[in-house]
């Protein structure tokens, strides 16, 4: 592992009784790559995302991250270590506000104790103030400042995506897993959301593994593919290689590949 | 680097919001109002009113603190009559005097470090506070590995086992017959005291970054971890606050109604806490106090509906009467009707009152 | 001699508890709902039989039917009335609501049978001490496992072989999509709160007998005790409540008679055990996968 793998995964394998869900997947993430992940409907993309956040034990394999192993830890430890995740299928806490739901990513790093916050001391004071300055500067970014008293439950669709995102980044990760963050939005929005995933890899020097379906968004934002089918790796490399990729053509059949575009290498 | 990354370096301060002066104010004059009201119960109040009144003022303690972990954290846990019953145990062992308890202690003596000691009762409701806390601190660590149905069960069961504890550890708790004569020391304010400092510290940590998480554990545990929150040790914050509470809560209420028993602290005794937080809104800490009044004086009023007078309070268990019937009813109807409760997952606010008095004003 | 006595003591408790945790684990099964008016429905039921045997004089056999059915239609009422309401609402609002129905069956118990116990007379059947060397028996000890293992084996066939027990097996494990197959899960919910009730019957009924004597809140303590059996046996799994059932029956009466100074403890064990159980193995004996 060189000083600049922010995350390295190890033969990773995981099986739901007789399904192998994983099987023995091994992948590098160099520090401020921006890297997707795709694959048909249950080829077993979102269960790596689970097995790398802790939310799903492994079967077998390792995942190093920086330099500690992660390995079977558990998800709020992961997410200390500075590894945050959004859900494919939204995790809001639906009954807080926006701005609330951003603040509980904050909370993970609260130094002052449970007395201070009751008692209010000028340490737990000035953290609380802090967060909620950051908190707004969070939705701000994601273009939810105006929402930040709505509970999170009535927000949009395409909104509940942003505000998972800006919860995320509330806990102040330097890898950020996005699981189809583009699901369920319209172009308009799908665009915005690809300068913003820009954003935060080019201003902020996150580290960014994504997962979509929309072969638009993936190809023009990613650098670098990874390509599941039942649980295996099929493809990977630069998107130009891996859209033109026979195997990945095979899996994908009936599912909306530009072929033309592989007809003219480069273009 | 740009300005995005802003948030993750200390910056300057934002400036405090202005309704804040104003509402601390009225929460001033609120409290203020009430101790009159109090003043004014006591004083021209009958024994009888005095004592619902006190009751209510315990109650409130307790739905306060049985809330913070089923309606704001969201365990549904079912325990709350096993550390009241610690409480009050430990509290009444320790304000007898020594000569008091040896009457008490016919069968098999006092152990110990209790037969010895009397304490004041201030410091006698702290150590119960403390002993209690404990208690759950050792109890949370089998219950917070299951969710769900089975935390609840799990509870139910500890209730039962701290029940039979009381009925058969003789040289603790005097097995069945329990503890008789302890000195009539909770009034009016030592009551509705413990329920503003409980209401204080439970709503100061529920708006607090802690409760934030409470909260978050309780909508999804799963997205509550992932964002770093260790569930565990919040639930554990919230179980063991609560039971701190419920035992000084028992403490005091053992020196209400002068005479302790295994009887007392069954399941009843939760059910009962569990109409409160459902009623006024599972998650609601003000909701919970507002209930807690509506079910005491409401219950002295469905006493119409009863033939036989009973007699104390609604802390006695096993009445048989109409009442529980017509409770147990208000329970379903409630769930299947009006799931959120009075006041749903809200809180009372001055903004809230201001708004409607407003509203009101500008109706006229 | 002693050993052979506790055994048979064991197994006819366990038993009890079995016949009644089947109930529990039904309901379980299909709604993942903690019935907790279980034991409550079993006392109704055993009101039912003493009044069908005390007031219409009815032979113990018509009085224990009469009671079956009659508490399968209680049962599909509280179904139908507390709980169907709720089946899309949070799953701890159906069981706030089932303590409430529970409360409401106890208080309505006592309100209208008073609170002071009945006698619950012994058939001639059950009534016979049998006797070989030292061994002292009653009739009822041998009886109940008997009865158990018919009752069992007629529930097993219904679930295994009948159309009813397939549509049941298919609830348990997907609501949902055996809604959209055009079944009528109502009804089969229906009957198996029917089938659990009818169980809780005649298990409270065969319990009455035991100790001879019925009140409004009897069933409190066999019905938590039997969830706990069910829990044991890994809830969802109706062989699994009885060897759940039986294992809490012998762990009683062994404590009982191996440590009589703690006989005081013995309604603590099943909490005990069940607290062990989550710790060590939450699955159960039978290895159902517990749920969130």
């Amino acid at each position: 592992m060189t000083p600049s793998d922010l995350l390295r995964v190890d033969g990773l394998t995981c099986r739901f009784g007789g399904l192998l869900a994983v099987d023995s997947l091994s992948f590098v993430l160099g520090q401020g790559q921006l890297m997707g992940l795709i694959g048909p409907n249950g080829a077993g993309k979102t269960t790596v995302f689970n097995l790398l956040a802790g939310a799903v034990r492994p079967t077998g394999g390792r995942v190093f991250y920086r330099e500690h192993e992660i390995t079977g830890k558990k998800a709020h430890r992961i997410n200390r270590l500075g590894l945050a995740r959004t859900f494919q299928n939204i995790r809001l806490f639906g009954e807080l506000s926006a701005l609330d739901n951003v603040l509980v990513g904050f909370h993970g790093h609260l130094q002052a104790n449970f007395l201070s916050a009751i008692l209010r001391l000028p340490g737990y004071v000035a953290a609380e103030r802090q967060m909620l300055s950051r908190s707004a500067e969070l939705l701000d970014l994601v273009g939810l400042g105006e929402l930040k008293d709505e509970r999170a439950g009535n927000l949009a669709y395409g909104q509940q995506r942003l505000l998972e995102i800006a919860r995320a980044l509330a806990t102040r990760p330097s890898l950020l897993l996005l699981d189809e963050p583009a699901a369920g939005m319209n172009p308009q929005e799908t665009a915005q959301l690809a300068v913003l995933v820009r954003r935060l890899r080019d201003e902020l020097g996150l580290t960014i593994l994504l997962i979509e379906h929309d072969m638009h968004f993936v190809m023009n934002l990613c650098e670098t593919l990874v390509v599941l089918d039942h649980g295996k790796v099929i493809a990977r490399g630069e998107p130009a290689a891996v859209r033109c990729d026979p195997g990945v053509i095979e899996a994908y059949l009936g599912v909306e590949v530009d072929l033309d575009a592989c007809e003219a290498p480069g273009a | 680097m740009s300005r995005l990354s802003r948030w993750f370096d200390p910056g300057p301060l934002p400036a405090q919001s202005e309704s804040r002066g104003r509402d601390s104010g009225l929460t001033v004059l609120g409290c203020l109002g009430a101790a009159a009201l109090l003043w004014l119960i006591e004083a021209q109040g009958g024994g009888y009113v005095v004592h619902m009144t006190t009751l209510a003022g315990l109650f409130a303690v307790l739905a306060i603190s049985y809330n913070l972990i089923n309606g704001v954290t969201g365990q549904f846990s079912l325990e709350p009559n096993a550390f009241v019953a610690c409480g009050a145990y430990v509290t009444a062992l320790l304000t007898l005097s020594p000569a008091e308890k040896e009457m008490t202690f016919i069968l098999e003596p006092l152990v110990w470090p209790f037969a010895v000691i009397s304490l004041s009762l201030p410091v006698a409701l702290v150590i119960a506070g403390l002993v209690t806390t404990l208690m759950a601190f050792v109890m949370g660590f089998p219950v917070f590995r299951v969710r769900g149905d089975y935390l609840a069960i799990v509870t139910l069961g500890f209730g039962e086992v701290i029940r039979v504890v009381a009925n058969n550890a003789q040289s603790v708790t005097n097995g069945p017959l329990g503890l008789k004569g302890i000195p009539h020391l909770t009034n009016i304010w030592w009551a509705w005291g413990l329920a503003a400092v409980t209401l204080f510290v439970v709503m100061r940590l529920v708006n607090s970054s802690y409760g934030r998480a409470l909260k978050a554990i309780r909508e999804d545990e799963a997205a509550a971890e992932a964002m770093g929150i260790n569930a565990f040790w919040h639930k554990m914050l919230a179980f063991t606050v609560s039971a701190f509470f419920e035992g000084v809560a028992g403490g005091l209420l053992g020196h209400l109604i002068t005479t302790i028993s295994p009887s007392l602290f069954t399941f009843f005794l939760t059910f009962n806490l569990l109409i409160i937080i459902v009623v006024g809104g599972l998650g609601s800490t003000t909701g919970a106090v507002l209930a807690a009044v509506l079910f005491t004086f409401g219950g002295e009023w469905l006493r119409v509906v009863e033939e036989p007078i009973s007699f104390l309070g609604l802390d006695i268990p096993g009445i048989p009467g109409m009442r529980m019937v017509v409770f147990s009813l208000i329970l379903m109807a409630f769930m299947i009707f009006a799931r959120q409760g009075i006041l749903g997952k809200h809180e009372f606010s001055w903004r809230w009152l201001l708004g409607l008095v407003r509203r009101r004003g500008g109706r006229a | 001699m002693d050993a052979l006595q506790q055994i048979i003591n064991g197994l006819t408790l366990g038993s009890l508890y079995a016949l009644i945790a089947i109930g529990y684990t039904m309901v379980y099964g299909i709604l993942r709902l903690i019935n907790f008016a279980h034991g409550d429905v079993l006392m109704v039921g055993c009101y039912i039989a003493w009044f069908g045997a005390t007031m219409f004089g009815l032979p113990w056999w018509a009085a224990l039917m009469g009671s079956m059915a009659l508490t399968a239609l209680l049962g599909v009422l509280i179904d139908q009335g507390a709980y169907r309401p709720l089946r899309k609402a949070p799953r701890i609002s159906a069981l706030i609501t089932a303590i409430g129905v529970s409360f409401l069956l106890e208080n309505l118990g006592l309100v209208v049978f008073g609170g002071r116990p009945k006698a619950f007379e012994r058939p001639e059947i059950f009534n016979q001490l049998l006797q070989w060397g030292d061994l002292r028996v009653l009739s009822l000890s041998l009886w109940v496992p008997v009865i158990t293992a018919l009752i069992l084996a007629g529930l097993l066939f219904i679930i295994h072989r009948t159309r009813l027990g397939m549509a049941m097996r298919a609830l348990s494990r997907d609501l949902v999509t055996v809604q959209l197959m055009g079944i009528d899960t109502n009804r089969v919910v229906a009957a198996t709160f029917a089938l659990g009730s009818a169980l809780a019957a005649a298990g409270g009924i065969f319990w009455a007998m035991k100790y001879p004597q019925i009140n409004p809140l009897m069933g409190v303590l066999p019905g938590l005790k039997a969830f706990v059996a069910a829990v044991l046996g890994g809830i969802g799994n109706v062989t699994g409540a009885l060897l759940g059932g039986l294992l809490l029956g012998m762990c009683e009466i062994l404590l009982v008679a191996w440590l009589p100074e703690l006989a005081g403890y013995r309604d603590a064990l099943a909490f005990v055990l069940l607290i062990g159980i989550l710790i060590f193995r939450p699955s159960g004996i039978m290895g159902e996968e517990l749920p969130e």
